[in-house]
């Protein structure tokens, strides 16, 4: 079984004491769009973070693509291809020129970066919004706007956390279409939290829980909602709350 | 250099293009200074001791030695604004070396007070100011302003990384400028009768930056003064470039 993501033992305790992570153990297959669940502070973000090289872990170790950025940083970061919650962008440049120079950071020459700057203005459709600064755009624009950088250079491995936050029911079926379309067609691993569980139930094919830094489960979507509530064709979010629930009963108990 | 740095370098020239208000304040600032010192005081230049160029070729590295301090926030700035805006962290998450991303909005600004040094020195030229080793002597200016330039955006940038706070890229402006005043500014040292000045004068960076200059402009310092300068400016640099490198570690604390 090829692992397109592999963490081992990962730990990380940040200044103020607050252990976000605590031994964190994931595999995730190439090709599949997985989904990392928890409730606000659970460690989802500390470990989008640490896997994107933003933050450094304490202990344990990760690769992702067979690369550890350990020894191959720079090659790691040209694997990847991340979209955080907080919109990484500058205000003071347009949307066109924002994508064209994410496009030569990665090597691209400038007619390359040209080119692929305006593809991705098709596909996330910001024809009418290419020549505004950023700082002008809407939020929803703003989020699209931060997802195309991410796949400015066609990354193998795709990191969303909240992607869809303060996008339009509209906005997010056509990110939906695209994202889909990438992990389908052309096999990019995507790694997705979110708060919208019915966006992982629709579109993600395998899960992981994690509650206190630590993984709760992991394994397919579909086990997880008959775990939950066996031969009912339940939603996950139903499913996420009876296992927070049972979970809250037990530590009271 | 690859795609990516000279990408980055591009950039930062081209923010200080669209945004030019930090070096054309430095810019404005030493002119002033030119035009004050030698309106002010530009009639003592009949001593012996101002050689051909008079007062005017005395006064003027103080014009190239506050362009540096004026502008040399602007590295700190850039950095603080894209930190400010989570594009930094955009960048960071490129393939390129957290060492490029400090040192691009470094060299941006020195290729920039490089520039106004160069408009600086044309002024000069246009009022007479003398240059004793011809195009040789403008190389030589240059070559200090460059690392005066560097010195001050190394850590004007690092001490701006390390607290996060825009304010602080300004505070090594401000901690050198009473040094331009406790050198050989307005007078040859022949001129200046209070002892602790003339001491601390011999301590100070700026008093050989200052007669390294005058070396080069009007002849009035020995050349032991461009050799002692460009030693202690290839040291802070080197000093400056290492502070910044460091201080850029501290970035993942609290992004």
């Amino acid at each position: 079984m090829t692992f397109e993501i592999q963490v081992k033992n990962l730990t990380k305790k940040y200044p103020n004491g607050i252990k976000a992570l605590n031994g964190v153990d994931l595999q995730i297959k190439k090709g599949h769009l997985f989904a990392l669940l928890g409730p606000n502070g659970a460690g989802k973000s500390t470990l989008v973070r640490i896997l994107t090289t933003l933050i450094h872990k304490d202990s344990g170790s990760f690769s992702i693509g067979g690369i550890s950025p350990e020894h191959n940083f720079s090659q790691m970061q040209k694997y990847i291809g991340v979209a955080l919650q907080d919109n990484e962008l500058d205000p003071n440049e347009t949307v066109v020129s924002l994508l064209r120079f994410q496009g030569q950071l990665f090597g691209m020459t400038n007619k390359q970066a040209q080119a692929r700057a305006e593809r991705l203005i098709d596909l996330f459709k910001l024809n009418t919004e290419q020549n505004k600064k950023a700082g002008k755009l809407s939020g929803g624009n703003k989020r699209r706007l931060h997802c195309a950088l991410a796949l400015v250079h066609k990354p193998k491995v795709l990191f969303l956390d909240e992607p869809t936050v303060g996008m339009d029911p509209q906005a997010r079926h056509m990110f939906w279409d695209v994202i889909t379309d990438l992990n389908t067609n052309e096999k990019v691993t995507i790694l997705l939290t979110t708060q919208y569980l019915e966006e992982a139930d629709k579109y993600a094919s395998e899960m992981a829980m994690i509650i206190d830094g630590n993984i709760q489960y992991t394994g397919d979507i579909a086990k997880f909602k008959d775990m939950m509530h066996p031969n009912k064709n339940t939603s996950l979010e139903e499913s996420y709350l009876t296992y927070l629930n049972t979970l809250t009963n037990i530590e009271n108990n | 250099m690859n795609t990516a740095t000279k990408t980055l370098i591009t950039r930062g020239i081209v923010k200080l293009i669209k945004q030019p208000q930090t070096p054309l304040m430095g810019f404005a600032m030493s002119l002033f200074f030119l035009l004050v010192y030698n309106a002010g005081i530009g009639g003592i230049g009949d001593l012996d001791v101002f050689g051909k160029g008079q007062y005017f070729a005395f006064i003027f590295p103080i014009t190239i030695i506050s362009l540096s301090m004026g502008s040399s926030a602007g590295a700190g700035q850039a950095l603080n604004a894209d930190l400010q805006s989570g594009y930094f962290r955009r960048l960071y998450l490129s393939p390129v070396s957290r060492w490029v991303l400090v040192m691009a909005p470094m060299l941006a600004d020195t290729i920039s007070s490089i520039l106004f040094t160069g408009i600086l020195l044309g002024i000069g030229a246009i009022f007479g100011l003398p240059f004793q080793f011809g195009i040789l002597s403008v190389f030589g200016i240059l070559l200090l302003s460059m690392l005066w330039s560097v010195t001050l955006c190394g850590f004007s940038a690092g001490i701006m990384l390390r607290t996060g706070q825009y304010q602080n890229a300004a505070i090594i402006t401000n901690a050198v400028f009473p040094l331009l005043f406790l050198s050989t500014t307005f007078l040859p040292r022949e001129l200046i009768k209070a002892k602790w000045l003339l001491t601390v004068s011999w301590g100070n960076p700026v008093t050989y930056i200052l007669e390294a200059n005058r070396y080069l402009l009007g002849g009035t310092a020995s050349v032991n003064y461009f050799y002692i300068s460009l030693a202690v400016l290839v040291t802070t640099s080197i000093l400056s470039v290492v502070y910044a490198q460091i201080s850029a570690r501290k970035i993942k604390v609290w992004i």
